[in-house]
């Protein structure tokens, strides 16, 4: 399968003043495919918000590639296809509204490429359908919670019909409830197969991917499916990280009970396994 | 004390007062431009009777738009202290630049005349007229709908490479983050007072320590301003903005024969204060 976004040998390093550079990313080479589902974690500072924006062309490496569909992320002329293939959600909510008024603020990215009124309307109606926001659709963003806000942004990338969409640290300012909010829609949105990359520190986040990357100073440390990173705990708070919450009930359970399964990531994955030791099933005890 | 620092509940950019009247629902287009010509049009009008009738008018829109005219009387409360120190200031040294008509005071340079008795009251009332009118536009039109109307009337201007989108977004985005702004402000307000900072108890005479009270605030303020503004400069790249580039447009407004003939009334009254000569 031709992948998404590739990038091959990836070098970029944020130039200080004339005689200093801070180098940031160090020769990274990955690809990610069609419907994929990518956590990229990592410590403050390891590279990871960087790293997401090449994916768009917002940045552009210094020394290597990045393919997005096939185009090179240096090449100025493809740059309109490119962002219109892979949108993006940052962290703040309140810094990526651009309008006085909700659905005026999902139209903006419409404009910008030219999309026909009719269908405007239309598109706008689906992606505040999606994020479960249409009822708001006349507000001032300004009266809006963190999660509403939020999901405005992710309307007005979804409006855009994206391939691929980009979080960036987009759950870290909100609340729990916001944040359940958001990842839902992410969810919904990949089941509906479009690929999600997201960039967060939270394990709990991570574990909802297929795939987790994990970044470190600028390389990649490790990469594969959330059970098979989670499993290696040292190595990962070596790295400043963590292991979600239900891993570490579930590893101080199987201390316990040595044949509790220890590599459990979901919560409804521990309710089972509690019920499978304990025998309970449907309410009753067997 | 507590609401010293409550900002964000007293802005009125756009207090935009919903009553669907009939004005309301004019196309927001028609409506500024007919302002325009009508805020013209008062400006150059020196009669009593032209401006008597511009000051009905303003009221009969208040009316007509069913906003009581409180809302626009407090828009005028401000500017009392501007209207009376023009007035005073008009009254002592216009006296000789409009010298016609009876003479009615002299005593060295300052001469009052009937002719600088009208200036001072035409322009009293011209002050009121426009505010009137421009409140009865603010509010019963939403700041999208100006922002839209100001990109809308000045799109032919596109032919001579003026940037009328940018200019027009521009005045959204700054609307848009006042809200944002005053309540970072109040954040702060209430971050530095909680560290025994002292905002607004000075003298008001005492400008330049009531300023130096307030650099705390501005200058984070400004902090925040810019990495805000790259935050978002990163959000409309990658939702594709490039200036200068030809875009759609979401809302589109069509005007219907009601705007026509408004906007024909008000060109005619417009006409009638410019042209016609009123005996008084």
């Amino acid at each position: 399968m031709e992948p998404i976004i590739a990038l091959e040998n990836v070098s970029f390093s944020y130039k200080i003043n004339e005689n200093s550079t801070v180098s940031v990313l160090k020769d990274v080479s990955f690809s990610i495919f069609p419907g994929e589902y990518v956590a990229i974690i990592g410590h403050n500072g390891s590279g990871k918000s960087t790293l997401s924006k090449h994916f768009n062309g917002l940045l552009t490496p210094n020394t290597g590639e990045v393919w997005v569909k096939g185009h090179n992320t240096k090449d100025d002329s493809k740059k309109l296809d490119i962002r219109k293939g892979i949108g993006m959600v940052f962290q703040h909510p309140d810094n990526q509204i651009v309008a006085t008024i909700v659905e005026e603020d999902v139209a903006f990215g419409l404009e910008n490429i030219g999309v026909p009124r009719q269908e405007m309307k239309q598109r706008i109606d689906q992606a505040l359908e999606v994020v479960k926001m249409s009822e708001f659709r006349n507000r001032p963003p300004h009266h809006l919670s963190g999660g509403q806000k939020q999901r405005v942004a992710i309307a007005g990338v979804l409006a855009m019909q994206p391939d691929c969409i980009v979080f960036d640290e987009s759950t870290s300012m909100l609340d729990t409830f916001g944040r359940n909010e958001v990842l839902q829609v992410m969810r919904k949105m990949n089941e509906m197969g479009m690929t999600i990359i997201t960039v967060t520190h939270r394990m709990s986040e991570a574990a909802e991917a297929d795939r987790i990357i994990v970044v470190e100073d600028g390389k990649i440390v490790m990469d594969g499916k959330p059970r098979e990173i989670f499993k290696h705990k040292e190595v990962l708070m070596q790295l400043q990280l963590d292991i979600p919450a239900v891993s570490q009930m579930a590893e101080m359970i199987h201390n316990q009970i040595p044949t509790f399964s220890k590599e459990l990531i979901h919560e409804d994955e521990l309710i089972d396994e509690v019920k499978r030791v304990s025998k309970v099933r449907s309410g009753e005890v067997v | 004390m507590a609401s010293e620092f409550e900002l964000s509940r007293n802005i009125t950019i756009g207090q935009h007062v919903p009553t669907g009247s009939f004005i309301h629902r004019l196309d927001p287009r028609i409506k500024l431009l007919v302002f325009t010509i009508l805020v013209i049009a008062i400006a150059l009008n020196t009669s009593y009777v032209g401006n008597a009738l511009g000051l009905l008018l303003s009221i009969y829109l208040f009316w007509a738009s069913k906003i009581p005219v409180s809302y626009g009387l407090s828009g005028i409360k401000p500017a009392i202290p501007f209207i009376i120190i023009l007035a005073v200031l008009q009254l002592i040294f216009q006296g000789n630049v409009f010298s016609g008509g009876k003479v009615f005071f002299e005593y060295g340079f300052i001469l009052i005349t009937s002719e600088s008795i009208r200036l001072v009251i035409v322009s009293a009332v011209r002050f009121v007229e426009i505010i009137l009118l421009s409140s009865v536009l603010t509010l019963s039109t939403s700041t999208t709908e100006l922002t839209h109307s100001i990109q809308s009337l000045l799109s032919p201007l596109k032919k001579i490479k003026f940037p009328v989108h940018e200019l027009s977004l521009i005045i959204t985005i700054a609307i848009r983050f006042v809200p944002t702004f005053a309540i970072e402000m109040e954040k702060m307000m209430k971050a530095q007072a909680s560290r025994g900072a002292d905002f607004g108890s000075g003298e008001w005479w005492r400008i330049i320590q009531r300023t130096k009270d307030m650099l705390p605030i501005i200058i984070p303020l400004f902090n925040i301003a810019l990495s805000r503004a790259e935050d978002l400069i990163l959000a409309m790249e990658s939702r594709c903005y490039t200036p200068g580039n030809d875009r759609s447009s979401y809302s589109v407004y069509r005007a219907i024969g009601r705007d026509y003939l408004v906007l024909i009334i008000g060109l005619l009254f417009s006409a009638l204060l410019l042209f016609y000569r009123f005996p008084y």
